[in-house]
């Protein structure tokens, strides 16, 4: 039961490593969050391939909970950081965008006055027609 | 005195075609010499062409930011062009722009950095709801414990600041519930208030963004932000 379940686990970590990796090497996943990704899949693979080192004698021992529910545990915990890690960039995320929002709204008044001030001067926008 | 001074009247508006260009138009019968920006938070309808065409300067924001983002540029703008003074004012007219000659002289006299138009105090005779008036009663306890400092209306729109408070708002300024926040940032950057009574009109058109329903809701979330403010770290 035990190594089917360690197979399965495995193979799981084994394919999110394949898969931060290749996202890595397109640059569609920024270093910055792949971190945290292939620490996890590393993580897994390592209870995965020494369970009973790291999980059914240390970790069971000290609280009582059997491999699978701890596995579980800790992949709850893993998720837990990660959406909390999200929550973090989407709020810098969304101060970024007000400020660019706000810089954009005052440049384009600030442009929008140019223009008025200067009628004959051409609009750099289409300067080719 | 007040003529030589550069001053701005700042006035929010989201989707208030229907009252802004009268709002606009009154303050400029009132007070010709003070020029009006008005800040358009990404309205769905025409606001922006009702203010231009009543002869104010419009800030039109890509999206909308909420109150809080659209009044920070509408600092942000007074801070950049120099303005000495910047007026809020609600687009959706129940602030009379015949009071803003009291804001502004209680911000000379009283020689504060931020002058609130309270509803409440002297001779207003501002009439609301129950729900709305237990509401700002409860948040005018809790800013008063914690500015020491009797605040009577903190949720009042209708405000006054110098140029040292532009500077602070048009880096630091609350983005959720602003204006009941706005005090605690005060009070911990050591910048100063006062009240003023004013008399209140009716709104022209739309609706108080707080219904009755939501008013519980709004309650818990500001007392909930004025509470994480408290530990905010404000470097001014």
């Amino acid at each position: 039961m035990l190594i089917k379940i360690q197979l399965f686990i495995g193979a799981l970590s084994i394919i999110l490593l394949i898969i931060t990796f290749e996202l890595i090497r397109k640059e569609k996943l920024r270093e910055e969050y792949s971190l945290l990704w292939l620490f996890t899949g590393a993580v897994i693979l390592v209870f995965s391939i020494w369970p009973e080192y790291f999980l059914s004698r240390f970790f069971s021992q000290i609280t009582g909970i059997f491999y699978l529910s701890a596995v579980v545990l800790l992949a709850f915990m893993f998720l837990l950081l990660i959406v909390f890690h999200f929550s973090v960039v989407i709020s810098k995320l969304t101060d970024l965008n007000k400020e660019l929002a706000q810089r954009h709204a005052l440049l384009e008044l600030e442009f929008r006055e140019f223009k008025n001030c200067h009628p004959q001067s051409k609009n750099p926008l289409n300067q080719n027609g | 005195m007040e003529n030589k001074q550069k001053i701005l009247v700042i006035i929010p508006a989201f989707n208030e075609e229907g009252s802004v260009g009268k709002v606009v138009k009154e303050v400029k019968e009132h007070l010709p010499q003070i020029d009006i920006l008005v800040v358009n938070d990404g309205s769905s309808d025409p606001t922006s062409e009702k203010a231009k065409e009543a002869g104010a300067v419009v800030l039109d924001l890509p999206f909308n930011l909420g109150i809080g983002g659209a009044m920070q540029a509408g600092y942000k703008y007074a801070f950049e062009k120099g303005y000495e003074i910047a007026i809020q004012v609600d687009g959706d007219g129940q602030h009379d722009p015949k009071e803003i000659p009291k804001l502004l002289r209680a911000l000379e006299e009283k020689e504060v950095d931020m002058v609130i138009g309270t509803r409440f105090i002297g001779d207003s005779e501002f009439k609301s709801s129950m729900m709305r008036r237990v509401g700002i009663s409860i948040f005018s306890r809790v800013i008063s414990l914690i500015v020491g400092q009797k605040i009577t209306d903190p949720t009042s729109g209708f405000r006054a600041v110098n140029r040292k408070a532009i500077q602070l708002f048009a880096f630091d300024y609350p983005q959720d519930y602003p204006e009941p926040e706005v005090f605690v940032l005060l009070y911990k950057c050591g910048l100063k208030v006062a009240e003023v009574p004013i008399g209140m009109s009716k709104r022209y058109a739309g609706e108080s963004s707080i219904t009755k329903l939501r008013s519980i809701y709004y309650m818990v979330k500001v007392l909930l932000a004025i509470f994480v403010d408290c530990f905010k770290k404000h470097s001014f």
